[in-house]
């Protein structure tokens, strides 16, 4: 990473730091000092979270009532829904391979053969000694050229 | 005309036999292995021992008899609507092509389809479920429009043949297709 390119956080101008944004066109993946304090944020958020969710499943409920806080759900669901979570990804990882089969064209479709934007290409002429555009080459020329030895073809021409 | 091991898209053995009736006409015919004795009675005997353990617990005869009675339909069905004998195509040049399959009871199927509808013949690799296989197929064109693809007729379905079969079927067919 160039000079150039290396911000601080904490600026206390952010007009500036809006300005190097700006300056930054490509949007790639690379590890960047903010995105680890969002990561290390998350990562405590969901920790409390677990712990909360933990305290609220095996405090019981006389305690809980107790302190005020009467309309909870049942404890029943601290169980059944990571259940019912974690069934559902299977599930849908089944129905993800199923879905995909499904949605492949059968043997018999002209979806293998072609489609609508390789028939939309018209037959362009080029300009003199330029380069021709680009256009897909049909399946019989395609077999012709695998398959049939080059002695027949010279013949047929 | 001479048999190579050809094979089916699965390993199992098939056979293909050329015949030239004349010099525009070619016959080619894809043989499946026949039904085995062995898988039918291993299949009967699957199913009928599964059939006694019920009765010995439910100690009711219905189960037998209905036992016995499917894998005769069973039998009857797969024999007559399932298991294709030979599929054979018929190239007759300037005429059309014909295709037919022969199932093992007997039964046969055919179809024809006239020359000007034919666009040409082709070995087309497409996915079929988890792996990616070549098959032939006919290329059909609408008489008023030439350039474009209508529709697809894909060929052997039934045996579906690995790509030194097609080959050779490919290759005889474009001669005859090429003359007319």
């Amino acid at each position: 990473m160039s000079p150039a390119t290396t911000r601080h956080p904490n600026t206390s101008e952010p007009h500036v730091s809006t300005v190097k944004h700006l300056i930054m066109v490509e949007n790639s993946p690379s590890p960047l000092p903010e995105r680890a304090i969002y990561g290390f944020v998350l990562y405590l958020a969901s920790q409390f979270g677990f712990f909360l969710y933990c305290l609220w499943a095996f405090v019981p409920e006389e305690w809980l009532h107790l302190i005020g806080l009467t309309y909870w759900p049942q404890k029943y669901w601290a169980l059944a829904v990571p259940i019912y979570l974690l069934v559902a990804l299977t599930i849908s990882l089944v129905i993800l391979f199923g879905v995909n089969m499904n949605n492949t064209a059968p043997l018999d479709s002209v979806d293998n053969i072609t489609d609508m934007y390789a028939q939309a290409q018209g037959t362009n002429s080029c300009h003199k000694g330029g380069i021709p555009r680009i256009k897909d080459v049909s399946i019989s020329e395609v077999n012709k050229m695998f398959y049939l030895s080059p002695q027949a073809i010279k013949s047929r021409n | 005309m001479e048999d190579e091991a050809f094979t089916d898209i699965n390993g199992k053995a098939i056979s293909l036999d050329c015949h030239s009736h004349s010099g525009f006409c070619r016959e080619f015919t894809v043989s499946s292995p026949k039904v085995s004795v062995g898988k039918v009675m291993v299949y009967t005997c699957c199913v009928w021992l599964l059939a006694y353990t019920v009765f010995f617990f439910t100690q009711n005869t219905a189960v037998l008899s209905s036992a016995i009675l499917i894998t005769l339909v069973g039998m009857m069905f797969h024999i007559h609507f399932v298991k294709v004998d030979h599929e054979s195509l018929l190239v007759i040049g300037s005429l059309g092509i014909q295709v037919s399959s022969c199932y093992a009871s007997g039964r046969e199927t055919t179809t024809f389809i006239e020359m000007s509808k034919i666009k040409d013949i082709v070995i087309n690799e497409a996915i079929y479920m988890h792996q990616i296989i070549y098959y032939l197929c006919v290329l059909l064109k609408d008489p008023a429009e030439p350039k474009a693809v209508s529709s697809v007729v894909p060929l052997f379905q039934s045996s579906k043949p690995r790509l030194n079969c097609l080959v050779k079927v490919y290759k005889s067919c474009q001669e005859i297709l090429s003359k007319c």
